[in-house]
């Protein structure tokens, strides 16, 4: 693409030219494919390096042996499912007082401007002061990671809906307000459907900072969980079966964010797309 | 993202005669003192909450909200609050120093070349869906007790955001102006200069304004988790005292400084960093 300082530019070639005079070896070492196995490739030589490095930190041999010996002890179901218990139901009540909530913020400029602030604060404020203090006011049960997921989550999905009800068209809800179209039919109608899109986008994100508040409760309010689990290895000063919880983990909401909600995300905003 | 429950102005209708132009000049009036009255009532409710918790939980397990703004008061007074706090906002703007050095050159790389979207792009999209527990404890892990761990987290939590962000800036470039240069023989570093890295600056600064709260947020746990100084530090000493009302205080200066870093510092310092380029105020924010 080099043309300074020439008298005549070169005659450029044509993508499907240049498609054809590329190896075939180049194009599939240039593939997506390949680039996300040499990704892949790439993170794997950055661990080990950094667990040589590091004598701290880690192989990913250990972390996978950790992993296997957690398997055999029957740890992982148990643990595994109270958390997901506990984070089911608060981001499920997130999700129900979330929509309420937005749907009531987006539809009036009053109720707007009473929430405005306690949603602010409650944006602002970190997830760990709700573990602390649920763990001192609940105890070490179940309710502690519950409320804090509840609570750690509720402001986003608010915002969110709140966002997409107010985008909803202006000209239809004047409309059914004059034909006096009764506030619940407004909502089911004409509201709901239009913002199915933002709900889900609320909730993706609802359920990204809902797992740093039940993992967080459960690291401080130690009753079973995966949380507690790290933090027992943690303790123990081996970072190995940290890590290896860390790779359950993080596996399981990559997978459950890529092939639940990204696909619900893409059905809720079918309408607007095609 | 609040900014945009702000601002329900309330225009006045064009009207033709001075009656009806009083009219509507004092329904809006009206309107915009119904709603200031409202926000008031909002704050006002969160205290009856407050208040209320405290008299059902008893105040030593919720103290109640004068008794946390006198202990905050103490914590200025002391002098505790600037050290700690000066310290937490070095090692955040430390880390979006690290996450800007690292996230704009990968994000320059994905918006330009299709291979280099197709190498980064999974992992910057995981990386931007691991809680910021797990960021906390890996970094306390590779670099013990020492401050290094609070900036390496802030890194770890935003080089992602500022990553696709530049990626976006990038396509957004207009291909037109890059082919005219190259038309006229400019070489590829003016085009870099001139003409890229204008377009992402704007782009940068969302994605540090957006992740500001967040970033903020990680340091603090990280603090908490294995922290010398700072306020997440000092939230953890008080947790271990049993102290709740000071650690609600720090949680109330925490927050307000956030506000205040987030409202006055990053909006002005965008406000003066974009001035050049008035029209895009707007789709910046």
């Amino acid at each position: 693409m080099s043309t300074a300082s020439q008298a005549t530019v070169d005659r450029r070639r044509s993508t499907s030219e240049i498609e054809r005079s590329t190896p075939a070896w180049r194009r599939r070492l240039t593939s997506d494919r390949a680039a996300r196995v040499a990704a892949l490739l790439s993170f794997l030589l950055v661990w080990v390096l950094l667990s040589l490095l590091f004598r701290r930190v880690p192989g990913p041999v250990e972390v996978v042996q950790r992993l296997g010996e957690e398997f055999a002890r029957g740890e992982v179901f148990g643990n595994f499912g109270s958390t997901l218990y506990r984070f089911g139901i608060g981001v499920a009540l997130a999700t129900v007082v979330g929509i309420a909530i937005g749907v009531l913020m987006g539809l009036s400029s009053l109720s707007r401007a009473f929430f405005e602030s306690p949603v602010l604060v409650a944006l602002s404020i970190p997830a760990i002061i709700w573990a602390f203090l649920t763990v001192m006011w609940f105890g070490f049960g179940d309710l502690s990671p519950i409320v804090t997921t509840f609570l750690t989550s509720v402001p986003f999905v608010v915002v969110n809906v709140a966002q997409g009800v107010r985008g909803v068209s202006r000209d239809l809800r004047d409309m059914s307000s004059t034909y006096h179209v009764p506030v619940s039919r407004q909502v089911r109608d004409l509201v709901l459907p239009a913002v199915a899109g933002y709900i889900a986008a609320g909730v993706r994100f609802a359920i990204i900072i809902g797992w740093n508040g039940v993992l967080l409760a459960e690291w401080f309010g130690g009753g079973g969980g995966v949380g507690y689990r790290a933090r027992w290895w943690y303790d123990a000063n081996r970072f190995g079966g940290f890590a290896a919880w860390v790779v359950l983990f993080v596996g399981f909401i990559v997978l459950l964010d890529r092939f639940v909600l990204d696909r619900a995300i893409r059905r809720a905003f079918r309408w607007r797309d095609s | 993202m609040t900014e945009q429950l702000v601002g329900a102005a309330t225009a006045a209708p064009p009207a033709d005669r001075d009656g009806r132009e009083a009219g509507a000049r004092r329904t809006a009036q009206l309107r915009r003192w119904r709603r200031r009255g409202l926000l008031v009532l909002g704050w006002l409710a969160m205290l009856l909450l407050w208040e209320f918790g405290s008299w059902w939980y008893g105040s030593r397990l919720l103290p109640r909200p004068h008794e946390v703004f006198l202990k905050a008061v103490e914590i200025v007074e002391s002098g505790n609050f600037v050290t700690d706090f000066s310290a937490s906002v070095l090692k955040t703007f430390a880390g979006f120093a690290v996450a800007a050095a690292v996230g704009a050159p990968v994000g320059y790389l994905m918006g330009r070349y299709d291979y280099w979207r197709a190498f980064f792009h999974d992992g910057v999209t995981i990386a931007g869906t691991i809680p910021a527990i797990v960021y906390a404890v890996m970094s306390l892990i590779v670099f013990g007790l020492s401050n290094l761990g609070p900036i390496l987290a802030v890194a770890l939590v935003s080089a992602p955001y500022i990553a696709l962000n530049v990626a976006e800036g990038i396509r957004g470039v207009d291909r037109s102006l890059v082919t005219m240069s190259e038309a006229f023989g400019r070489t590829p570093r003016q085009i870099r200069r001139e003409v890229l890295i204008p377009t992402i600056v704007p782009f940068v600064f969302a994605a540090i304004r957006m992740c500001f709260a967040v970033a903020w947020k990680v340091e603090a746990l990280t603090e908490v988790f294995g922290g010398r100084n700072g306020v997440g530090f000092q939230i953890r000493t008080e947790y271990q005292l049993y102290d709740i009302g000071a650690v609600l205080a720090w949680m109330f200066l925490f927050i307000a400084f956030m506000l205040v870093i987030e409202r006055l510092v990053l909006f002005r310092a965008e406000a003066r960093l974009l001035a050049w380029r008035p029209e895009e105020r707007g789709t910046a924010l």
